[in-house]
């Protein structure tokens, strides 16, 4: 265990947001059980008052979860001169098993809090509290996956010892390694350029036509997806060559530095915003027709789809003037 | 027409000071028409005018609104509810001091963003309607109990609502005053608002001004023969 701030400050996060989570998914059973707007019972109007505790106390612990993404990728980084071999975030996280499981269970649980974010936005718009199932359905479903993520991620600093010897990142991403890291950084360069902005050009006109014509939704939303994945895998591939101007430097860490700027953060958050934005999009269409969002959700959407293209477009602006103006020039 | 569906408002519920202001109401009000609620003190006017404005929610049951459920409605929708449809004449003024009477009247309207003059024009109409045109730039401290009174109306009027809800509203005003107000509401009665008020004064429910009175007592309701 190292008591560092960020640590500490990451523990006393994941716990608040744990017990604001299990707090409001014990309303949420009560919700889902017994939610009847008919009724004017006791019971009810109690629940249509609890609603609003519980929204707004699950407003700030999914900020929170937002934000803590990005402070434990920051820890991990900072963290990596207690370590022989680690460079950056890459080899603290190798340190024992739990470092990379609870990053990749804190991506996805921020995107699925973020999706929460977005229904409970457009819940509070209606009148009728027209989204209240599906949000709290949503709610018990993250529910397990922030505790779990909970335990990984004090697993993993519990266990943080600093006479393990760990491995950088030139090697966890290096061609001839097994593991699928290895097998993304091994794509070859020319395809992966011409799936990445493929997937951009796709994405962006998707959600054009969207933005125009009201139809698409789960096109454009499953693109933003695809785009994230494709754009994660490009980093490990090629983009990252164009920031470290090595050819056999992947690393997908080492951009979060203060020698390169700290650009992975504006990076990252652009590429995890887009695709929340995006996605929302989709999971809000099959609300259209609710007589009490008719006329806000399309206008959400719009301002969603207007906040996804602009951060996927930052974000391959950022990555093609890097390609462009960098002194590596790549050759197959 | 405002529906109140099996009222009930219950204070420090599940405690030992538990109160039940409001013990299972149901009662139609009928727009245009001037409503009084009689009771004693305590006996849960106050109480269920809050409950119908939307400044309170009930404890269980429900009300309606032209039809329109709004004891459910989340509280950015009843904000916009109490702006446009309620005007509230309070028993104690409630005018703010140290401001003048016209930026009093207009205080409601501030949140709605409409442009200053315009509103300052319906204001100054207003207080020319009720003859204290005068007064404006006064202090609400300075003005007499008549005079406080004639400003808390136009501060009610001043979004347009189709609802005024007047709480003991003679309860400071000697018997002059208290006849002009009664004027007051024959006036805005003839502009079709829907008049609410809760008095256990006699200037007010007797006068010919009134359609109907319902008796409050307990927390309970029945009609005035």
């Amino acid at each position: 265990m190292i008591f560092h701030p960020s640590i500490l400050a990451l523990y006393v996060a994941s716990l608040l947001i744990s017990f604001m989570v299990l707090y409001s998914a014990s309303y949420g059973v009560q919700i889902l059980r017994k939610w009847d707007i008919r009724s004017g019972s006791e019971g009810q109007l109690i629940l249509e008052r609890k609603t609003y505790l519980i929204s707004t106390l699950l407003t700030y612990a999914f900020g929170f979860e937002l934000l803590s993404l990005f402070l434990f990728v920051f820890t991990v980084d900072r963290l990596h001169t207690f370590f022989v071999g680690a460079m950056c975030a890459a080899g603290t996280l190798y340190v024992n098993g739990f470092g990379y499981p609870a990053l990749i269970l804190k991506m996805v649980n921020f995107l699925l809090a973020g999706l929460w974010l977005i229904l409970n936005y457009a819940d509070n718009r209606g009148y009728d509290y027209p989204l209240i199932r599906t949000k709290y359905l949503l709610l018990l479903n993250l529910a397990p996956l922030i505790l779990i993520e909970m335990a990984l991620q004090a697993n993993y600093f519990l266990r943080l010892k600093p006479n393990i010897i760990t491995s950088c990142c030139g090697s966890l991403f290096s061609i001839g390694e097994q593991g699928l890291t290895s097998g993304m950084v091994a794509l070859p360069i020319t395809p992966m350029k011409i799936a990445f902005y493929l997937a951009m050009a796709l994405m962006i006109a998707s959600g054009l036509y969207f933005y125009r014509k009201g139809r698409g939704a789960y096109l454009f939303s499953s693109l933003s997806a695809i785009t994230l994945l494709v754009s994660l895998v490009s980093i490990l591939s090629f983009i990252s060559l164009y920031f470290y101007e090595l050819p056999t430097h992947h690393c997908p860490f080492c951009i979060l530095q203060k020698e390169y700027g700290y650009i992975g953060y504006p990076l990252y958050v652009a590429l995890f915003g887009g695709t929340i934005s995006g996605m929302g999009v989709g999971v809000l269409m099959p609300f259209r027709n609710r007589k009490s969002l008719s006329e806000v959700l399309p206008l959400i959407q719009r301002r969603l789809t207007i906040a996804s293209l602009v951060l996927f477009i930052l974000f391959t602006a950022v990555v093609t003037y890097q390609m462009i103006f960098s002194g590596l020039i790549l050759g197959e | 027409m405002i529906e109140l569906i099996n009222i009930r408002k219950v204070f420090n519920q599940g405690r030992p000071n538990e109160f039940v202001a409001i013990g299972g109401v149901s009662l139609s009000i009928d727009f245009n028409k001037a409503t009084v609620l009689r009771g004693p003190s305590g006996s849960g006017k106050t109480t269920l005018l809050s409950l119908i404005g939307c400044m309170a929610r009930p404890t269980s049951g429900r009300i309606t609104l032209s039809g329109r459920e709004i004891t459910s409605l989340p509280e950015r929708f009843l904000t916009e509810i109490r702006q446009k449809t309620f005007g509230f004449i309070f028993q104690q003024f409630n005018l703010i001091k140290g401001v003048t009477a016209l930026e009093n009247a207009m205080l409601p309207a501030y949140p709605t963003g409409e442009k200053h003059a315009s509103l300052k024009k319906r204001a100054l109409h207003l207080f020319d309607l009720f003859n204290i045109s005068r007064k404006t730039a006064s202090r609400v401290e300075w003005l007499s109990g008549g005079e406080a009174q004639r400003v808390t109306i136009v501060r009610a009027l001043i979004n347009n609502p189709s609802v005024i809800i007047a709480d003991e509203p003679t309860a400071h005003l000697d018997t002059k005053l208290s006849q002009e107000f009664m004027e007051i509401i024959a006036r805005l009665k003839d502009e079709q608002k829907t008049v609410l008020i809760a008095s256990h004064d006699p200037m007010v429910y007797e006068s010919s001004v009134i359609d109907r009175v319902v008796n409050v007592r307990d927390g309970k309701v029945d009609e005035a023969a």
